[in-house]
């Protein structure tokens, strides 16, 4: 091979590293990476790609035969790392690095960082650092609409806010105890069939999608939206935009691809509700809502099969019924359950539960899973 | 030329690998499924079936709009992911003849897996493969 082949040749080895480390949306980290194969690499910043889903810092390293290979660290998103007071500019190119993290699962030079130390001052940069809330002495009231029913979204005086950092980030029945990681990732995928009633076919569907530690998810893969359930489980949060006036709920994403949800509040049907959907089933479904006692109670059916309704993978048919209750049981807490009931997929009902917590006095964070796709 | 050939052998292959690919959904057999039953003189070498399920059977139809034969018995066991179809169809002289369809899914998790199998009937037997659409 001529040097000119070999330049051509390295140049698309290069654009082919870029795009398959940048190219996929938001993760399962397991999806990608494995865990059980740590490494640490030591070199020198090359380009640092600060965009969503995934921040990456290109480096320089020298090999086992003393040559020059580029590897792609990946860490979190824009939005991630944002929170935790870093920025583009903390790690610069030229910069001497060590980082230490798992090791792509089909053998590219790409690994997820879980630590990365600047050389020249030896402190850790690019980490996520979980936030911490105040919690009240005494829980603050719920707010309210002159009404008297409970104000789920924005507060007098136009205040911002939205539900963020779910006490769950996945679906299992209630009482259940099988051990998974955030992603829905099972430590054990003999456990799968307790996670839920599912139909033999579901139950082997889940087993397959957990072997393959989730790397089809269509919400990862395709940018699918999250779904009715898996949507107050996802990232950057929700946020309830109340209309009144015309009698409907928005359930605005904040990651994902930044969709919305609708729920009717105005005692339609959730047949024909939508002019030209209706026999067309939805991401969302068709959503019916009413207050019960301080709870709104939303019923949705009509969802589509081209998404994954939960973190970890449970199947779904387009038999899938929803009835979620959010209770807003004082003012930085909500409480969400739902009863899924899917003859398609499932032996019976079954319920689920967890909380989100008020982030007041911020929008949702601005993360776009289409960003940096080809 | 080698060159060129070279090349664009090097960048198809790794476009992809890094290609997306769309998932697998809902039931694994539902959906709309075009292929070929190889050696079938009676119905040609092309098939088209639709498949739904409905929470406890699969039902769907071979060839619907041509041929249109109801699937009288359809399985699929979780267990490897084997699939088994039966139809009843008609032959040019008003005779029946009875499709037996045993196959095996493959690329479980992509939206266009495939079934791969064989039939046979009355009339012959073959290879059978079909993607889904």
């Amino acid at each position: 091979m001529t040097a000119g082949v070999r330049t051509i040749v390295g140049l698309v080895c290069a654009a082919w590293l870029l795009l398959s480390a940048s190219g996929s949306a938001h993760h399962a980290i397991g999806a990608k990476f494995d865990d059980t194969k740590a490494t640490t690499i030591n070199g020198v910043v090359t380009l640092v790609d600060w965009t969503n889903p995934h921040v990456h810092v290109f480096v320089n390293v020298k090999d086992a035969k003393g040559q020059i290979v580029n590897w792609a660290v990946e860490l979190e998103s824009t939005v991630d790392l944002q929170r935790s007071g870093w920025s583009k500019d903390t790690v610069q190119t030229g910069d001497a690095v060590t980082v230490q993290g798992i090791v792509a699962r089909n053998g590219t030079r790409q690994v997820y960082g879980r630590s990365v130390v600047l050389s020249k001052t030896g402190r850790q940069v690019l980490n996520v650092v979980p936030p911490v809330f105040k919690t009240p002495l005494q829980p603050r009231p719920t707010p309210k609409w002159p009404d008297g029913l409970p104000r789920l979204g924005q507060l007098p005086g136009g205040v911002g806010g939205y539900w963020g950092y779910p006490s769950s980030t996945v679906l299992a029945e209630n009482g259940v105890n099988a051990p998974m990681d955030e992603y829905g990732q099972l430590k054990n995928v003999a456990d799968a069939s307790k996670v839920a009633p599912m139909q033999p076919w579901a139950l082997a569907l889940y087993e397959n999608r957990q072997r393959r530690f989730l790397q089809d998810d269509p919400t990862y893969l395709n940018c699918k939206p999250p779904g009715g359930v898996r949507q107050f489980q996802q990232p950057y949060g929700i946020q309830f935009v109340e209309d009144r006036e015309r009698q409907r709920i928005f359930v605005l994403l904040g990651g994902g691809n930044h969709n919305y949800r609708i729920v009717y509040m105005d005692g339609r049907s959730q047949t024909g509700q939508v002019g030209g959907d209706d026999d067309n089933p939805l991401y969302y479904g068709r959503s019916v809502g009413r207050w019960d006692n301080g709870t709104l109670v939303v019923d949705t059916r009509g969802f589509n099969e081209d998404f994954w309704f939960t973190n970890g993978g449970l199947p779904h048919t387009d038999q899938l019924h929803l009835v979620e209750r959010f209770t807003r049981t004082d003012f930085d807490t909500l409480k969400y359950e739902v009863t899924v009931e899917d003859r398609g997929a499932y032996t019976r009902p079954w319920s689920s539960g967890w909380t989100l917590r008020w982030v007041g006095g911020e929008e949702l964070p601005t993360y776009f899973c289409q960003d940096n796709r080809p | 030329m080698q060159r060129r050939a070279f090349i664009i052998t090097v960048l198809a292959g790794m476009l992809a690998t890094g290609a997306g690919v769309l998932a697998q959904e809902g039931h694994p057999l539902k959906g709309s499924w075009i292929g070929t039953w190889t050696g079938n003189t009676v119905h040609g070498n092309d098939v088209l079936l639709v498949l739904t399920w409905d929470g406890k059977a699969i039902t769907g139809t071979i060839n619907p709009g041509t041929d249109n034969m109801a699937i009288k018995n359809a399985s699929l066991n979780p267990d490897g992911w084997a699939v088994h179809l039966e139809a009843d169809a008609k032959d040019k002289s008003g005779a029946t003849i009875t499709y037996v369809i045993d196959g095996k899914i493959e690329n479980l998790a992509f939206h266009n897996r495939t079934i791969t199998g064989t039939w046979k009937s009355q009339r012959g037997t073959g290879a059978f493969k079909i993607g889904r659409q």
